[in-house]
């Protein structure tokens, strides 16, 4: 049985459905992330799992325990918000004590987990100072301590970077991560931010207007997106109009020109409407030795982003990015040139129209 | 080109408002401007001033001439020498404090609780706040004597749940505090309610709700604690109401301190005066305390 249990939980506020059906189940120590955009229900979802709202139909099983009906200060978990929520009124080792002295722990035993917390943010200098005295990602460093100290069955984290710029967002996620591996506790973290999610997570959850999309790996999320909304939310993609042209081959017809899909036509029949969607960076000028999906193409923009160069080419009727990775010796086409381009088969997304 | 047409526009126009228009001549006009601007900030700043403390400068200065010719404290002495003064003065300061304990009591959870679960019953609350304002306090006081002039019994039956308020010492104290707790309700209501806007009191709620505590934990170790500033002004503001009231304590025949006050007035010149300085000068300290007392939770409260 499965540490954490949601099952068949809906939201409702008044008429409107929130949380439609939501069935996950974690394991102990697994780091899972609700993605999606603003009003898909992830962060309702989390805090049903807190105790700050309550299913309108379902359960929520801890650890075999069922929490569905409990307060939040009877259930053991622990939560991280965008907005910090320190108590201003109290130093940092007052803040991180907070439950500890709650529960009515012995103060020496308070004081021996508050040093261990501190020491695990890296913030001993910055104990006997006040919330509004620490930078933003120390204060969020603060919080993650606080929730830590009262060793919490499940730590939530709602949008716990977004507060924060980009470096220390980047930085402060790394740490979450391998504080949250070192002690083994089991986390769900909302964000809508994929980068994040794809770079945190054990298993993502995909979510859509109060629905789950898809569950999965970051790998199997970004690779093999199931639903159209998965494909374009997580990462950039191309989408076009095709057409099933053999479904035992896998071959579309995109404005006539035809590609060769490694799954997704099973099921379907010649002349069914489908989207195709490959990824910018799967997509690469053809060489002499690639011969499958080789199509004619002309450059139509390049633009240079760093890192990556994103080339702008025309398929047929069909405007397609391609990235490639920056190379000062690379030579670039020039901008109406006549090329071809390729992508292997696994690369096209044969999605329902 | 563009700032000599804009200059001309302006010159057409008539309009003089300091706008940098020019080069050297346009930069003086935009300087005098600012100055006037200053001028009549600093005018009406002292004009404000002035209003304030020459009756209090009067009022001191009267206090201080009980003996002709002479600059004394002899009406401060005198006033303070009164038994009844120290009598009324201690009176008015319990009820004061029972009424701020009582209200913070009732004011606090009710602010506390619109903010966080019932934010649609805000403006039913601050019309209700802003009633005494409207309700004169001979009115409350009538109402509160007619109700409580009779034993309180449970609707529909005989049994008498206790005798009139009115007719004994404890339960006329009880009627006048509460009296005193619809008077001060507008300014302890509001400065809780402007407290707690200062800190996110919901996500603070939730932050200590999901470590372990109860609401009674919630409101005494994390939400007073965030609103102190907000509590003693409000603590100052009904302390200085109930010491000074006259009508709600001389209708229900209570010895405050501001009907004896008001006696005083009607029989004697420089001791009320003295007494009204004084008065004056403990609601300085009083606030001169609070500053003492919150600047710390200010600068706390700014970086939130």
């Amino acid at each position: 049985m499965s540490y954490l249990s949601i099952s068949n939980v809906t939201k409702q506020f008044g008429d409107a459905v929130v949380v439609d059906n939501f069935n996950l189940d974690i394991e102990k120590g697994e780091f899972v992330s609700f993605l999606g955009p603003s009003g898909c229900g992830k962060t309702t979802t989390l805090r049903m799992v807190a105790g700050f709202e309550i299913p309108t139909s379902g359960r929520i099983l801890l650890d075999g325990a069922d929490i569905t009906d409990k307060a939040p200060n009877q259930r053991n978990v622990g939560m991280i918000f965008q907005s910090y929520a320190l108590f201003p009124n109290m130093t940092v080792a007052q803040n991180i004590g907070f439950g500890l002295r709650v529960r009515k722990e012995p103060e020496a035993m308070i004081k021996q987990r508050v040093d261990e917390m501190v020491g695990l943010i890296n913030l001993e200098k910055h104990a006997n100072k006040y919330p509004y005295q620490l930078s933003g990602g120390q204060q969020q460093r603060v919080s993650l301590a606080r929730a830590l100290a009262n060793r919490p069955q499940v730590l939530l984290l709602d949008e716990p970077l977004s507060a924060l710029d980009a470096k220390i967002r980047v930085s402060l996620r790394a740490e979450i991560r391998a504080i949250q591996k070192s002690l083994g506790i089991t986390a769900i973290f909302v964000t809508h931010d994929q980068e994040e999610a794809l770079s945190i997570s054990d298993r993502i959850v995909v979510m859509n207007v109060g629905e789950m999309e898809q569950v999965g790996t970051p790998f199997e999320i970004y690779n093999f997106p199931k639903t159209r909304f998965v494909a374009n939310f997580v990462g950039s993609l191309n989408t076009a109009d095709a057409e099933v042209v053999d479904p035992a081959k896998g071959l579309v017809s995109m404005d006539g020109v035809q590609l060769e899909a490694a799954e997704g036509t099973d099921g379907r029949k010649k002349g069914d409407k489908v989207k195709i969607a490959i990824r910018p960076e799967r997509l690469s000028f053809a060489s002499e030795q690639k011969k499958a999906n080789v199509v004619d193409c002309i450059i139509e923009n390049i633009t240079f982003l760093g890192a990556v160069v994103r080339i702008q080419v025309k398929i047929g009727n069909t405007k397609f990015n391609m990235d490639t990775f920056n190379n000062p010796f690379l030579e670039l086409p020039k901008i109406g040139a006549k090329e071809q381009v390729t992508c292997s088969k696994e690369a096209v997304l044969v999605l329902d129209d | 080109m563009a700032s000599e047409k804009i200059r001309k526009v302006v010159e057409m126009s008539g309009i003089s408002f300091g706008v940098r228009v020019g080069k050297q001549g346009n930069r003086k006009s935009w300087s005098l401007s600012r100055l006037g601007t200053r001028f009549w900030s600093w005018f009406w700043f002292i004009l404000g001033a002035l209003y304030f403390l020459l009756p209090l400068y009067a009022t001191a200065n009267f206090s201080l001439r009980m003996e002709r010719d002479v600059i004394g404290f002899k009406a401060y002495i005198r006033a303070f020498e009164d038994p009844e003064f120290l009598k009324t003065f201690l009176y008015s300061n319990v009820l004061a404090l029972l009424t701020i304990v009582a209200s913070i009591i009732l004011i606090v959870p009710t602010a506390y609780w619109i903010r966080l679960r019932l934010p649609e019953a805000r403006r039913i609350v601050e019309f209700i706040t802003l009633l005494p304002f409207v309700v004169p306090a001979i009115i409350l006081v009538f109402g509160l004597i007619r109700i409580y002039s009779s034993p309180i019994k449970i609707p529909f039956t005989d049994t008498t749940l206790f005798q009139p308020l009115t007719t004994f010492e404890v339960g006329t104290d009880i009627l006048i505090v509460a009296g005193y707790m619809v008077l001060g309700l507008p300014y302890m209501y509001r400065s809780v309610d402007t407290g707690m806007r200062t800190v996110d009191v919901r996500t603070l709620t939730e932050a200590a709700q999901s470590l372990g505590a109860s609401w009674f934990t919630i409101i005494v170790r994390v939400i007073l604690p965030n609103i102190r500033a907000a509590l003693l002004s409000g603590a100052l503001l009904t302390f200085a109401i109930v010491v000074g009231e006259v009508t709600l304590a001389s209708f229900l025949g209570v010895p405050a301190f501001g009907p004896y006050l008001f006696l005083l007035g009607q029989h004697r010149a420089y001791e009320p005066a003295a007494l009204s300085f004084a008065s004056f000068l403990l609601t300085w300290v009083a606030m001169g305390l609070i500053q003492l007392f919150t600047g710390g939770q200010g600068q706390a409260a700014g970086a939130h």
